[in-house]
């Protein structure tokens, strides 16, 4: 159990800090065209087609002592390498590119002129954005959300190399079951097989409830009501 | 030019003043507008640029250029580099789409605009418009807590016209606000839209491409063609005008008549254009002291010479021509009735025209049955 209660705790946190820039980099990648926006685009999609070892030897890099990141170059240490917060950055990177996506998504099937409408009503952009855009993308950001929590919960690649592979410390699910298939443990590798099986079909079959529910103020809403 | 120049956006007089440049698809639009009226119409085809010109003033197309100060306040001029963003302008934009917001509900709507509308009455000391009144004279109360998804399309536009209105707006922008609608729904609409003008007096822009909407709502229309001003000027003289005629025939010519009812009894009713011009309408009640606006097409006018006798039609006018305009299959008589400032039109054949002898200066009676008349609307 103990092995699950981590995982949850390293996807919650992971879920919860890649959000704001997740949901950031969807709306400016939805809504906005400035130089170099492709580069932008193609930087964040990278951990997707990176192999995940590469992206957590990255991090290692730039975690290590002597690294950028390294207690020798700011002069402190930042803790992060070897403990659950290893985790939890390692599955941040690695669900990025879902969450941008996801998000960019649910921004670009919010109808602009609403907004405009907004605006004109006196909203400023922020406003307009925490009051229009935001609760009109609601669905589309919650599937965000939940596909960056899948995605974090399964993540293997990148975490044994930032957060090792420490049972009771930073053993993930995934890096348990890997654990048990290693030393011939086939029974605990079922169990725990099992238990992600139910969490990932629950995660998945939410997101597509939610997506095909459609959002509203979507462009299929707005074709479904006739409207130009 | 109506105001003085005030970057600040302090109120120093009144009127609309607009000089737009905008970049369209397949022509430039340019419009250059000034005026003490508050009730505005802006007519022409679709595709001519009229909501165009709705969202530059708006402050919607960051691509317009020119001039727009409304109330003495600047709120574009590309030559001072001065654009305010649609947030500080004030506009009361009630785009044909209606754009309600589907994640609220009615209320939730109306009250959109709310902050907005309390700042403006705390800044410039004023009251701000009480959204309990506006949802009367709109009579919306028995929708509050209704989504959108569930409203008719007349209930939707009045929705749309209610959270303008709450928002405190400088300025009304309507688009076409009664295109969507069939015809009973917009006898339905047309009034609640001339409760506004006269209950809140807000100034207001109104596109149409119904002559006789435009003629019912607004002081002064300026007629677009293909993204340039064709005409302006008061309803009356701009919808008889020789260039605007073909575009407001689109459905028929329509002679526009507004007036005083002096006497219903129901099944009919008598309207006063001017003392001496009185109509005979259907009565579709019409009450006695009710302002009135009725209709009738220039092919449903009969002309005679002679003041007919022993005949059924109720409306027996007599009048001078005026002018006679040839077209390729029929004529157009203008006939001067009753010292009303707007001629009525005739549409005869061009035979008729030969052997009544009509030439300008000729006594002439007008006929019409009563059913030719059509109520537009009335207060």
């Amino acid at each position: 159990m103990a092995v699950l209660l981590l995982s949850l705790k390293v996807a919650f946190w992971s879920t919860i800090l890649i959000l704001p820039p997740g949901i950031m980099a969807g709306f400016l990648l939805a809504r906005r065209t400035f130089p170099g926006k492709s580069l932008v685009e193609t930087f964040i999609m990278l951990p997707l087609v990176l192999p995940p070892t590469a992206v957590g030897y990255v991090l290692l890099r730039l975690l290590a002592r002597d690294g950028p990141l390294g207690a020798d170059r700011i002069g402190f240490p930042l803790d992060i390498l070897l403990t659950w917060k290893g985790a939890v950055l390692a599955a941040c990177i690695m669900s990025m590119p879902l969450v941008a996506r996801t998000a960019r998504v649910a921004f670009t099937e919010v109808n602009p002129r609403l907004e405009s409408m907004a605006r004109t009503l006196g909203s400023g952009p922020a406003r307009t954005f925490f009051h229009v855009t935001l609760p009109l993308a609601r669905r589309g950001l919650l599937a965000a959300a939940i596909l960056g929590f899948s995605r974090a919960l399964g993540e293997f690649g990148a975490t044994v190399i930032v957060a090792g592979n420490i049972p009771g410390r930073t053993q993930t699910l995934a890096l348990a079951i890997f654990n048990d298939i290693q030393t011939g443990r086939d029974e605990d590798a079922m169990r725990l097989l099992g238990i992600t099986v139910v969490i990932a079909f629950i995660a998945v079959w939410t997101v597509e409830l939610l997506m095909r529910g459609g959002v509203p103020g979507s462009t299929a809403g707005r074709i479904r009501e006739g409207a130009p | 030019m109506i105001a003085t120049h005030d970057p600040t956006g302090v109120e120093s007089s009144d009127g609309i003043e607009i000089d737009l440049r905008v970049p369209l698809d397949r022509f430039k639009l340019t419009l250059r507008w000034s005026t003490r009226e508050r009730f505005l119409g802006i007519f022409g085809r679709s595709g001519a640029g009229k909501t165009t010109i709705l969202e530059s003033i708006a402050g919607l197309r960051r691509d317009a250029r020119g001039l727009v100060r409304v109330a003495g306040r600047t709120w574009l001029d590309t030559s001072a580099g001065i654009r305010l963003p649609p947030e500080r302008r004030g506009v009361g934009y009630v785009p044909q789409d209606l754009l309600l917001f589907p994640h609220l509900d009615v209320m939730g709507n109306i009250l959109a605009g709310r902050p907005r509308a309390s700042g403006r009455a705390r800044r410039d000391g004023g009251v701000a418009p009480d959204p309990e009144r506006v949802i009367e004279c709109l009579q919306l109360d028995s929708l509050r807590s209704r989504r959108m998804d569930s409203l008719s399309g007349g209930e939707r536009q009045r929705v749309a016209l209610g959270r303008a209105l709450c928002s405190a707006p400088r300025l009304l922008l309507l688009d076409e606000p009664l295109a969507a609608l069939d015809a009973p729904l917009r006898r339905r609409i047309l009034p609640y839209l001339m409760r506004v003008r006269e209950e809140f007096g807000i100034p207001a822009i109104f596109v149409s491409h119904d002559a006789s909407e435009m003629w019912v709502l607004c002081r002064e229309v300026a007629v677009i063609e293909e993204g340039s001003l064709l005409m302006k000027g008061p309803p009356g003289e701009v919808f008889t005008g020789e260039r605007v005629v073909p575009m407001a025939r689109l459905d028929g010519f329509e002679n526009l008549l507004a007036g005083r009812v002096i006497e219903a009894d129901g099944d009919t009713a008598r309207v006063a254009v001017t003392p001496e011009l009185v109509v005979t309408v259907p009565g579709e009640g019409l009450r006695r002291g009710m302002k009135a606006w009725v209709g009738v097409r220039a092919e449903d006018l009969i002309l005679g010479l002679s003041p007919p006798e022993r005949i059924s039609a109720q409306n027996v006018i007599a009048g001078r021509v005026g002018e006679v305009r040839h077209g390729a299959s029929r004529a157009e008589v203008m006939v001067e009735a009753g010292g009303s400032s707007t001629p009525l039109v005739v549409a005869v054949t061009r035979a008729a025209v030969d052997q009544l002898g009509l030439v300008p200066g000729r006594q002439v009676h007008l006929i019409a049955k009563v059913s030719s008349f059509r109520i537009l609307a009335w207060i």
